[in-house]
């Protein structure tokens, strides 16, 4: 028996297996040439088509965009204020479906003021509905487990109590959008689906400091609607929060001054971080509504280049004296 | 005659056949992981699109360095989160940037509740910040006004509903669902137990705290500027202390540099900020200021002084008035000449 492998190759069978071998390695890196990528990976395409959010806005009233109203007591600050842009039926008709968005962010007691009041919530629902709302849901994005966020903020309770429906977001509830001329919105999810079916949409957010922004307030609110890895935009904070007060036209906004969170935002997370200033204000313009807004935290709207960058964009004006603010007190 | 491999080739081709095996399995890896990568890793363009995680997840449970005790009359509300650099921002968003930039490492969390009061309970947060003048860091720059000290540790106090303390590496944030007495007891017995884990050893000083004067200090004011102290790209590891002295607040600050040339250096860059920034050199008779060459300078009708003390840059920051700051430079200096004497 012959063990080939014991045979000694001759010179022309190697210089043969040598050539082979050449050309194997060659070949190996010749397509692993072709097929290197030096950029890296690149984002998914969106298959799907992008949805645009509605635009949830009513016509203006000369005289009747920010009412700033006085009080300790938010269900009373909340009605009147309302009230001195032209009642609840201007926002919303008969047989509106709405859709309200708090400021749920955290899990957080409401004792902390890092979430929107659920009795101011609760009393928002309770005018809609006596307006002729066919439906009011509350909802939002939170970056903290959305189940403990409306159950431990207060807000599931007080906004189930009143009759909301409490919508929690699902994965299927999110579309891709681009905002037209965006930077950062571009092929963004965003939190879509109740959104879409709602005929008005009602914006309501406590006035804190926040460590990133200078202020977190109206317009700030609206970063609860982005899916994703949304933190990427904390990088370039001012311009995603004028881009979302583009994207998003609401019917009307709130803010809550009643007590404001001074320092140490947006989480905060003691009594000591807030200050009582007992000041509601309602508006159709949610730049005015926070330039004003952002004076209770001693700021003025100059030191927020979100709003500048917001009102070149023509999402309202930093200058709320030129609106004529419709002012009281219900102390 | 037929081929009968021999021993030899049978066990070359079994080898082969494991490394066609072990290369295909790699390849396979590597196809999986392609399509399994973090977005956020490549910039905001990469992230714009693709199959992003729409609902973030909590963070994932870990088991945190020590167990968390339970206080008397108290159950747990939930399970240990887990948090590093790269989710913080889901528990604690826009303020995540103050830790990670102060060395985060991890944050554990847990919510208590009372057996007998479901409205009352407190969440615990417990971040790893690696080193005790990280902890101190965001401990100090976050104290609320207005506090109470607590009395079981040297750097902690409480605000209302909350308890807050510094632990060796650790920053602890207790805080209460609401304002009570009870829930009070239930956050101070869990920061004793707490502290009582986890044993920290000598290393875990500020050496730094004790080099500012006793006298007027206010207690409990020291902050620590971790990077851009006073408003100086250049000046990190910087030291603020306030004093009521002469019926004003006055402000010291220091840093320990690398060396006293590096001390000269910074101070002197310093300086030059502070004059391109519109500050206006005022002279000064004090003979202790003059021995270390220090700077008096008006700035926008505030006194700000600037020396550098051997390794340590140091000064009065925005004093309102001059001779007290200069007052309270003199003394910063006779403490650090002190120290100087003590090391050598």
């Amino acid at each position: 028996m012959t063990d080939q492998h014991n045979e000694k190759i001759e010179r022309r069978q190697f210089l043969s297996r040598s050539v082979k071998a050449g050309i194997s390695i060659a070949a190996a890196g010749v397509i692993s040439a072709a097929l290197y990528d030096k950029q890296g990976p690149k984002a998914a395409v969106v298959t799907e088509s992008l949805v645009t959010l509605p635009d949830f806005s009513v016509p203006r009233q000369e005289g009747q965009t920010i009412s700033i109203v006085k009080g300790p007591n938010r269900k009373a600050t909340v009605a009147r204020a309302i009230e001195l842009l032209g009642g609840i039926e201007r926002f919303v008709a008969k047989g509106d479906s709405v859709a309200i968005k708090p400021n749920v962010a955290f899990a957080s007691s409401p004792l902390l003021g890092a979430t929107t009041n659920p009795e101011l919530v609760a009393e928002v629902v309770r005018l809609c509905y006596k307006a002729g709302a066919k439906k009011v849901i509350v909802t939002d994005n939170p970056i903290n487990d959305p189940a403990s966020c409306f159950t431990l903020s207060g807000i599931g309770k007080a906004a189930g109590g009143a009759g909301a429906v409490v919508v929690l977001p699902k994965p299927d509830h999110f579309r891709y959008t681009t905002l037209a001329g965006g930077k950062l919105i571009v092929n963004w999810p965003v939190f879509f689906e109740p959104l879409g079916k709602a005929d008005k949409l009602i914006g309501i957010a406590p006035l804190k400091h926040h460590h990133r922004s200078g202020a977190s307030m109206t317009m700030k609110n609206w970063y609860g609607l982005l899916g994703g890895r949304r933190n990427v935009f904390h990088q370039d904070i001012n311009t995603i929060i004028a881009e979302l007060a583009v994207l998003v036209k609401p019917t009307l906004v709130i803010l809550d001054g009643t007590e404001v969170m001074v320092t140490n935002g947006p989480t905060g997370g003691s009594v000591s971080d807030l200050k009582r200033a007992d000041t509601l204000i309602a508006s159709s313009d949610m730049v005015a509504a926070d330039s004003y807004g952002c004076t209770l935290l001693g700021l003025t709207a100059s030191q927020l280049p979100y709003l500048a960058k917001a009102q070149i964009a023509g999402a309202g004006t930093t200058n709320y004296e030129s609106l004529k603010p419709i002012l009281a007190d219900v102390r | 005659m037929d081929f009968v491999p021999s021993r030899k080739v049978r066990l070359e081709s079994a080898v082969s056949v494991f490394l066609l095996a072990v290369l295909l399995l790699i390849a396979l890896a590597v196809s999986i992981k392609q399509y399994d990568f973090d977005m956020g890793r490549f910039g905001m363009d990469a992230a714009a699109s693709g199959p992003l995680p729409q609902i973030l997840k909590t963070g994932a449970v870990q088991k945190p360095p020590f167990d968390f005790p339970l206080p008397a009359g108290f159950k747990k509300l939930s399970e240990i989160e887990t948090y590093t650099a790269e989710n913080l921002f889901e528990k604690i968003d826009g303020k995540a940037s103050l830790y990670i930039e102060s060395g985060f490492v991890k944050l554990f969390t847990q919510r208590f509740v009372s057996e007998t009061e479901d409205a009352m309970w407190f969440e615990l947060f417990l971040f790893d910040m690696a080193h005790i003048k990280n902890a101190f860091s965001v401990y100090s720059v976050q104290k609320r006004p207005d506090t109470e000290p607590f009395s079981a540790m040297e750097f902690a106090y409480t605000a209302g509903n909350a308890l807050y303390f510094v632990h060796g590496r650790y920053y602890i944030e207790l805080v209460g669902s609401l304002e009570s007495a009870g829930l009070y007891g239930a956050m101070a017995e869990l920061a004793g137990k707490l502290a009582a884990r986890v044993n920290v050893g000598e290393v875990e000083k500020i050496p730094e705290l004790a080099l500012f004067p006793q006298e007027d200090l206010v207690a409990g004011s020291a902050r620590l500027y971790l990077s851009n102290a006073l408003g100086f790209d250049k000046l990190s590891d910087t030291f603020l202390c306030r004093y009521e002295l002469g019926g004003e607040t006055v402000s010291a600050f220091l840093s320990r540099r690398q060396s006293p040339k590096d001390a000269r250096t910074t101070a002197e860059n310093y300086y030059n900020f502070l004059i391109e920034n519109g500050a206006v050199v005022k002279p000064t008779s004090d003979a202790t200021l003059k021995t270390v060459n220090a700077n008096v300078l008006d700035f926008y009708g505030t006194t700000e002084i600037v020396f550098a003390a051997g390794p340590f840059i140091a000064g009065i920051h925005e004093a309102k008035n001059q001779q007290l700051a200069e007052k309270l430079a003199a003394r910063l200096i006779d403490r650090l000449s002190e120290a100087a004497r003590m090391e050598k």
